[in-house]
């Protein structure tokens, strides 16, 4: 087969099999086929990933293939197609990988819910999963942005997946006005870019004043998409959804995306210094932030949550100091190793029946695999000196030093050790110490279970050893230097942290230290209170716009309704039934006929 | 007898059956003024076929004739209903139809 079938078939494996189950109900309504046709449909999809990934291996190039699209005037306004290059690929191998995983493990972590619920989940992932791939193939940014919408409203359905509970269904929404209310910066940036290059291409080379309004706009959506500060507020909340929807969301795809799109878009971001100048600011203002915040949080998604959002953080960060390659290898190696602590978070969850972390505690005497593989997780976010996190997060602050980057270059190592800190935190509080209560009774989840830990736990060791394969392919020159200064300090921030978490939190807690930073909610307070800001300002706009929209735009609708109403109820009493006054007005019609012609 | 002459006979024959057809409720009445007006076009037609020669239009007024007799018949035929209906050939009763 062609790369370009290959590709097609890839992306709309998983809309066939979403197809399938919309349309053929009863497959849906029992539950179980589902399941099945949607895991089938992500195996295809990974399959043909990993057949462009071998022939890659063998030698292909790139491949683009385009048709056009939205006809105007004989000539075509955009087009729509196929690309793969060093960028996508891999990327449509991650998400593979990671999807496929994370459905597996939802076929046992779901089993409790009702055979609808059930297959209205499995429809759902197979349709967001197409949407992500048509995001990653994309040989222009419409078509970008027409897969960035689909993977909005999906991730708007999976997060508010449990709608029937208020904070769900609260969650979802508030995740997907927070990213639409971004998305219009896309919309905008899209329309600069066709009004002054005719065109929908991330290779087109405008001024570079358009190309700072363009990336600014755009990275307005990328701040939306992947929870930068000030719009992170979001993320958090989308935690309502179930376990591996947030493994799905927030590791490799949804919030990806944000990156993704920087990476892709490039060329661009480097005409606009100014756009990446602020993109450094705000990367290593919210990596340093969202960490902080995870340090407080008890709830063990939401510190998951939080350093997702820190860790993006980091790739907007690299992304702002030029350097593609750091944000995506970030992006890279942090879907593998957060795709499995989400994972491993949802197995405890499943076997404490809680995610607070002060229902846990001894859980490695319950749940050794699982221990093991939140382990490796843990360590490779935390940047443990030889796991995938180390290299890329390595890679990442590399590329800030000079330049003058220090402000920035020392937030994100402090946030460095704030993540090793409270990973530690996590690791220590969760399974170090004695058998808590509702520990108990925890086991290990079947092999459906288990399976995506082990498989998803060999790219979160060893995945930083591709580093300079992905390099190559994306024509980035570059080497690591493992004994300079960036990587020594990064090594030892992060064995200073996990030090520090051990020395604050073992004998479950104990130091008078622990105890004040547990109540340290000050940072969630400055959240609050943003999202408090936010929530006002936005629904005092939106109330504005609604008064508007409802007496005004409505208003100049209901009366032009109403006049035509009354028009006929006058209009009416014209036709009175009687033979005389009909007789008079044709009669009075033909003298007004008569006299025009006499008259001309 | 002048065209002049005829064309405002014809001209008056029209005014009057105007003027029934507006005023009378009888539906008998009314038939008579369509009746009228029909036949000041006939005249029209006579008048201008005489005066500038030609037959040809006198079998038009023929024609028209005939047919205005036929379309007689079909109204009278609904004044017939009406009166089954109603007693009353007032044309005014009629207006329920409108609905």
């Amino acid at each position: 087969m062609t790369p370009v079938t290959l590709a097609l078939v890839a992306t709309f494996a998983p809309a066939v099999a979403a197809l399938l189950l919309l349309i053929v109900f009863p497959l849906r309504h029992k539950g179980a086929p589902a399941a099945w046709i949607c895991l089938l449909g992500s195996v295809v999809s990974l399959g043909a990933a990993l057949k462009l990934l071998v022939d890659r291996l063998g030698g292909a190039g790139d491949t683009r293939v385009t048709a056009p699209w939205i006809m105007e005037n004989g000539r075509a306004m955009a087009e729509m197609g196929v690309l793969i290059d060093g960028v996508s690929l891999p990327m449509l191998v991650i998400v593979g990988v990671v999807a496929l995983c994370v459905q597996l493990f939802s076929v046992a972590y779901m089993h409790d819910e009702a055979p609808r619920a059930f297959g209205r989940y499995f429809t759902l992932h197979a349709l967001f999963l197409f949407s992500m791939n048509v995001v990653v193939i994309s040989p222009n940014l419409l078509q970008l942005f027409a897969g960035w919408e689909l993977v909005g409203l999906t991730s708007y359905l999976l997060i508010g997946f449990y709608f029937a509970k208020p904070s769900a269904a609260k969650a979802a929404v508030k995740a997907f006005w927070m990213t639409k209310l971004a998305d219009m910066g896309f919309l905008f940036g899209l329309l600069v870019l066709y009004v002054f290059t005719g065109g929908f291409e991330w290779t087109s080379q405008p001024t570079t004043l358009v190309a700072t309004w363009v990336t600014a706009l755009l990275f307005v959506a990328v701040i939306g998409k992947s929870a930068q500060f000030p719009l992170h507020i979001w993320l958090p909340d989308a935690m309502e959804g179930p376990t591996p929807v947030s493994a799905l969301l927030h590791a490799a795809t949804m919030v990806a995306a944000g990156v993704f799109l920087v990476v892709r878009a490039d060329p661009l971001f480097a005409l606009a210094p100014g756009t990446r100048e602020v993109m450094l600011w705000i990367g290593s203002v919210t990596a340093l932030f969202a960490a902080c915040l995870a340090l407080v949080q008890s709830d063990i998604k939401k510190v998951l949550a939080y350093s997702t959002a820190s860790q993006l953080g980091y790739m907007v960060a690299a992304l702002g100091a030029g350097n593609a390659f750091a944000g995506f290898f970030h992006l890279g190696t942090h879907a593998f190793f957060k795709a499995l602590l989400f994972l491993a978070a949802g197995s405890v969850i499943h076997a404490v029946h809680s995610n607070s972390l002060e229902d846990m505690g001894g859980l490695r005497k319950k749940l050794p695999l699982t221990t093991v593989a939140f382990g490796i997780g843990a360590l490779s976010l935390a940047g443990f000196p030889g796991f995938a996190g180390f290299f890329s997060k390595d890679l990442v602050l590399t590329s800030l030093e000079g330049k003058g980057n220090w402000i920035p270059w020392t937030m994100l190592m402090g946030s460095a050790f704030l993540t090793a800190f409270y990973m530690g935190r996590v690791l220590i509080k969760a399974f170090g110490g004695e058998l808590s209560e509702k520990s108990a009774h925890a086991h290990e989840g079947g092999p459906a279970m288990t399976g995506p830990l082990v498989i998803l736990a060999i790219p979160a060791l060893a995945s930083g050893f591709l580093g300079g394969w992905i390099g190559t392919q994306m024509h980035h020159a570059h080497e690591l230097h493992f004994l300079a200064l960036t990587p020594v300090v990064a090594s030892s921030m992060s064995l200073i942290g996990l030090t520090a978490a051990w020395f604050v939190f073992r004998n479950g807690g104990k130091a008078p230290f622990a105890g004040t930073l547990e109540r340290l909610d000050a940072f969630s307070l400055v959240d609050k209170t943003w999202a408090a800001g936010y929530q006002v300002g936005l629904l005092g706009i939106s109330g504005i716009a609604g008064w508007i929209d409802r007496y005004l735009v409505d208003g100049l609708m209901n009366f032009g309704a109403w006049s035509t109403l009354e028009g006929g109820e006058s209009a009416r009493r014209l036709q009175t039934g009687r033979v005389r006054d009909y007789a008079l007005m044709v009669v009075a019609g033909v003298v007004v006929l008569a006299l025009i012609g006499v008259l001309r | 007898m002048t065209l002049t002459g005829c064309i405002t006979l014809a001209a008056a024959l029209l005014c009057i059956g105007i003027y029934g057809l507006v005023t009378r409720k009888q539906a008998v009445a009314m038939l008579l003024s369509v009746e009228l007006m029909a036949n000041s076009a006939n005249i029209l037609f006579a008048a201008f076929a005489h005066f500038r020669g030609g037959a040809s239009a006198q079998v038009f007024v023929l024609f028209a004739l005939a047919i205005t007799v036929a379309e007689v018949a079909v109204g009278l035929a609904l004044v017939m209903l009406i009166y089954r209906r109603h007693g009353d050939t007032t044309l005014d009763l009629a207006s329920e139809a409108k609905q």
